[in-house]
């Protein structure tokens, strides 16, 4: 599903150059679990950001189902990632205006789903993520865990075929912490390939594998399955 | 989607109520100010359209040098308009207008003081539209002792709008006149504003057929399809064909030489619907306006309505950190760049809809105060006009997307990821549009502050000024012709008031009003080379002592003197365009008919200082007083404490002489300030554009003020936890607007000071604009923004650090 070869990215500051992921290569399969491993600054995320479509790559190639996205427009990008990629971000980041059921619809009403369908499939998953009592309140009158659930099923509600997690629990105690990963573990099972990045070595064990990353470079992969 | 979006507006403009109300009330109060402006801008511009041929009705305008006196007239010759009536196929129609001023009118046993008469030919009918109510206008005024009146003088006088005509009203107690028509009131928006439409058939005067004096205002309608320029390029042709012989049975000399002394007389047609606001020519039928000032207003209106909408930006674009996350959500989740823009322009549209329903409210609110202000009687009806609300409709439109625009590409821009991970750089300091905006806002007050001190300044210097004459504590009794004979006995029993220190019989008072010139000749061959225009004033010998004028040169009238009564006093101006070498003694001719070319002579007894009896708008002119029983008013000079027991005693000798007269009286203060009535509006339409400009534009800095400190307030908590001061906090946070403000103003200085310097040019006597104007306007500005600054700022300084380290 995922092939990356010599991938590179450099940030540049008016002075510095800061390589920030060199040569990395990797590939993920379709229904693979995926951890990115790493101490902070190794390149995790901007890994994360350019698979995920929100960041391009200086050099190197990223087929993405055999299609070269590589040097792909914003638009293009866009329109692969609203069909294809659900994120589930550290921090949530639901929108705080919208209540639970609103910001759920919204990847919907980004690929111009028909309302009817749109309420069919948001219920559906709310029921599935069991927070369809808290559908008209709003992010802020929700704890942790339920906000990440909520998010969850945003990431999920266009039934995208890669899930892109960034540090899920990292805001969460460990008992709201595991149950995401139960979640991400059910819809992995599923069929949705997923990738995480964490710095948790307990929530990696949820994996199938795990990349370990190292100033910009994937050093090793351990496969747990 | 674009339910979504405005639900996602609606929650927002709620949960950020301070700021949305900033935004909306800012961009109602400039939007309110604007649809006012645009009222009174219709206003002005509909004048005189209400005559079914207003495109076709001209005015035959004279320009005259003569007697080193140059006069733009609105008014022309007797026989003009007949003359071009029958001279050129193309002229359909001509009517005069000849004001002799007001009269008495009996109601009852009162007389009435009317001063809306005008005199005029029975054709007016056919030339203006004023539809009758009762009477035939085609033979209404063809009789003399006919007059039209309007409807609401029919009901003040009869009670009643119909079964008027053939009834009589008693004038001056002396004639009747009899009633043939009444008319509809005369619209608001006229150039010309009578009650009283008198034949002229009665004046001698209107037959004269003396073209060399301009007492008539004629209007002629031209046939549809004539070109008025072609009509225009004839006038040379009229003058020598009848002017000429009749300056040439005058003076002696043909049109050539009377050009080649530097003298000319020229014609000109101004179009009706020109008149309210191109034409300032002495003699109109009443006050115009002034397009200058339609621009002027126009230009605040359109300012006004930039500070709101950059309020507007500035506030949206501050809050963009707020909407970041927003942004990057929207962003991963499939929105396009385009999708992101459309959403914040709804919002920034959703937001001039509610502008615009509060501005209206605003707008509908302050009509009557402005109308007060304005001394307008604009009605708020006029956005009833099919085109207006289409128009207004577009017009907020393009204002919420032009407000809108900035903040939309902005916060489109964003990079998802950076502010996903609360990385959002470029902070508060940086923006150099939002800096630039403020300077724009406070620029534009600060002009407008500079330019009401200089208009009030210019008020202040004309009030004050030493005009040549005392009008403190003058008294004017009004109405005096009224006596008859025993007006003379009248101003010697006010004498032995006590109180009253001095007193005059005469008309002729120095508070405006236009009277026309005559020639006057230093030698009796008429020389027209030597002739001053000059405009003599029947007064009497207490005129100047009462007036306190001073004599340069010679004396005043004198009882003493018999032969006073064939004595001139000439002002300086006259003196010295006279040119003699001692003007004491010398001879002056005028011209007492034209017709017999009887001459009459006077002897200089005296020169008096000039003195400012036009506006200040205007030089002195040469002036000349002759010694003559002149009844229409007598001023006194009073030195009392008890003025109304004073007027009242005045009363009561008045109505004793004559009990069915009205007894009016002015102040000479009052008559003068009212001269200048248009400027002191003007003055106090600025000063409150000024104040809502400012309040505006403070509102925006407020707003942004208070987002500068909430952005800050990490960096001030730990500022603070490393010792600073509240005060130092306060200066912090302070000092970034107040340099907007100091730049602010010295861009607006160089434009006020152009601006106002063309303004006053219109002022002959006038102020020189000094630097504390610039001064004062700065620093008021400085306070200002320094007051709404601080009060956040402070705020933000006392805050506990603690808590707002915590919270990050």
């Amino acid at each position: 599903m995922i092939k990356i070869t010599d991938l590179q990215k450099y940030y540049r500051t008016e002075e510095v150059e800061t390589v920030a992921l060199n040569n990395v290569s990797l590939e993920v399969k379709e229904g693979e679990f995926v951890a990115i491993m790493g101490p902070s600054g190794c390149g995790k995320s901007t890994l994360l950001n350019i698979l995920g479509l929100l960041d391009d790559p200086d050099e190197g190639s990223y087929l993405f189902n055999d299609i070269e996205v590589a040097k792909f427009n914003e638009r293009k990008r866009s329109d692969l990632r609203k069909h294809n990629i659900g994120f589930v971000f550290q921090s949530f980041n639901l929108i705080d205006e919208l209540t639970v059921y609103e910001n759920v619809e919204l990847p919907l009403i980004y690929t111009k789903v028909s309302a009817t369908e749109r309420k069919k499939r948001v219920e559906e998953v709310l029921e599935k993520m069991q927070i369809m009592h808290r559908r008209n309140h709003f992010p802020q009158q929700l704890s942790g865990g339920q906000q990440q659930r909520v998010a969850v099923a945003r990431a999920v509600v266009n039934n995208p075929k890669l899930i892109l997690a960034d540090e899920p629990t990292g805001n969460l105690d460990s008992s709201n912490g595991n149950e995401v990963m139960q979640l991400l573990t059910e819809l992995n099972e599923a069929g949705t390939t997923i990738v995480m990045v964490t710095h948790s070595e307990h929530d990696s064990r949820y994996t199938h594998r795990i990349i370990r990353m190292l100033d910009g470079q994937t050093v090793t992969e351990n496969i747990l399955v | 989607m674009i339910k979504n979006y405005i639900l996602v507006a609606l929650r927002n403009l709620w949960k950020n109520k301070g700021f949305s109300a900033i935004n909306i009330v800012g961009l109602a109060v400039g939007l309110a100010t604007c649809l006012i402006i645009t009222l009174y801008v219709i206003d002005e511009l509909s004048y005189d359209r209400y005559n079914e041929k207003t495109d076709s009705i001209y005015r035959i305008d004279a320009d005259i040098r003569f007697g080193g006196n140059n006069m733009k007239l609105a008014v022309s010759s007797d026989p003009m308009g007949s003359t071009l009536k029958r001279d050129f196929p193309q002229v359909e129609q001509f009517v005069r207008f000849r004001g002799y001023g007001g009269f008495q009118v009996k109601k009852a046993n009162e007389n009435l003081r009317e001063d809306r008469v005008i005199y005029t030919d029975p054709t007016i009918f056919d030339v203006f539209t004023l539809p009758f109510i009762e009477g035939n206008p085609k033979t209404a005024l063809v009789e003399p002792h006919t007059v039209v009146i309007t409807e609401k003088t029919a009901r003040k006088y009869f009670n009643s709008a119909s079964g008027v005509v053939g009834k009589t009203l008693t004038v001056n107690d002396t004639s009747n006149y009899k009633v043939t028509g009444v008319i509809q009131n005369i619209p608001s928006r006229s150039h010309f504003n009578f009650d009283f439409f008198v034949s002229l058939a009665e004046s001698s005067e209107a037959r004269a057929n003396n073209w060399v004096s301009h007492n008539f205002n004629t209007y002629i309608v031209l046939k549809p399809g004539s070109d008025p320029k072609l009509l225009e390029a004839q006038f040379g042709k009229v003058i020598d064909k009848y002017i000429g012989p009749q300056v040439k049975d005058l003076m002696n000399i043909n049109m050539d030489e009377f050009k080649k002394s530097g003298n000319y007389i020229s014609y000109s047609l101004t179009p009706l619907s020109t008149i309210h606001l191109h034409s300032n020519k002495t003699a109109e039928l009443d006050a115009n306006g002034n397009i200058q000032y339609v621009y002027i207003f126009s230009a605040i209106a359109l300012f006004i309505l930039l500070i709101a909408c950059v309020n507007f930006m500035n506030l949206s674009t501050a809050r963009s950190a707020n909407r970041a996350r927003e942004v990057g959500v929207r962003k991963v989740l499939g929105s396009l760049k385009s999708n992101l823009i459309t959403q914040f322009l709804t919002e920034s549209v959703l937001l001039s809809f509610f502008a615009l329903v509060l501005a209206l409210i605003i707008a509908w609110l302050f009509l009557p105060f402005f109308n007060q202000l304005a001394f307008k009687e604009i009605s708020f009806n006029l956005f009833a006009q099919p085109w207006m609300l289409p128009l207004i409709m577009v017009i907020i439109v393009i204002i919420g997307l032009l407000a809108g625009s900035y903040p939309a590409f902005y916060l489109s821009a964003f990079n998802p990821i950076q502010v996903l991970k609360g990385k959002l750089s470029g902070g508060f300091k940086k923006s150099w549009l939002r800096s630039g905006l403020v300077v724009f806002q406070f620029a534009i007050s600060i002009f407008l502050i500079v330019g009401t001190v200089v208009i009030y300044s210019q008020l202040s210097y004309m009030r004050n000024k030493d005009l040549g004459f005392n009008r403190k504590q003058i008294l004017i009794i009004q109405n005096t012709d009224a006596l008859g004979s025993a007006a003379g006995s009248f101003k010697n029993d006010l004498l032995k008031l006590a109180g009253v220190e001095h007193a005059t019989m005469t008309g002729y008072l120095p508070t405006g009003g236009w009277r026309s010139d005559n020639p006057l000749f230093p030698d009796a061959s008429l020389d027209q080379k030597r002739a001053v225009s000059t405009q003599t004033w029947r007064v009497d010998e207490d005129y100047i002592p009462t007036l306190g004028m001073k004599m340069v040169k010679g004396r005043n009238f004198s009882k003493k003197y018999l032969t006073d009564s064939s004595g001139i006093i000439i002002n300086e101006s006259a003196a010295k365009l006279l040119n003699f070498k001692d003007p004491i003694n010398q001879t002056l001719y005028t011209l007492e008919d034209i017709k017999t070319k009887k001459l009459m002579q006077y002897k200089i007894i005296g020169v008096v200082k000039d003195f400012n009896f036009n506006s200040l708008r205007e030089q002195v002119t040469p002036l000349a007083f002759l010694l003559e029983e002149q009844r229409n008013s007598v001023a006194i000079q009073i030195k009392t404490s008890n003025i109304s027991g004073l007027i009242a005693q005045i009363e009561r000798k008045f109505k004793e002489i004559a009990p069915s007269q009205s007894f009016t009286y002015s102040f000479m203060d009052d008559d003068f300030n009212n001269i200048y009535n248009n400027e002191q509006r003007i003055g106090k339409i600025s000063v409150t554009f000024s104040v809502l400009a400012i309040l505006i534009a403070c509102l925006g800095l407020f707003g942004l003020a208070s987002y500068a400190a909430e952005q800050r307030v990490k960096e001030i908590g730990i500022r603070k936890v490393l010792g600073a001061t509240v005060v130092n906090i306060t200066e912090m946070l302070s000092k970034d607007f107040l340099t907007l403000v100091i730049i602010a103003a010295v861009i607006a200085f160089p434009f006020a000071w152009l601006a106002m310097n063309s303004w006053l040019q219109d002022f002959q006597y006038r102020i020189t604009i000094s630097w504390w104007i610039f001064a004062a306007a700065g620093i008021t500005a400085l306070f200002i923004a320094l007051f709404t600054v601080s009060f956040q700022a402070i705020k933000a300084a006392i805050a506990n650090p603690i808590k707002s380290l915590r919270t990050e």
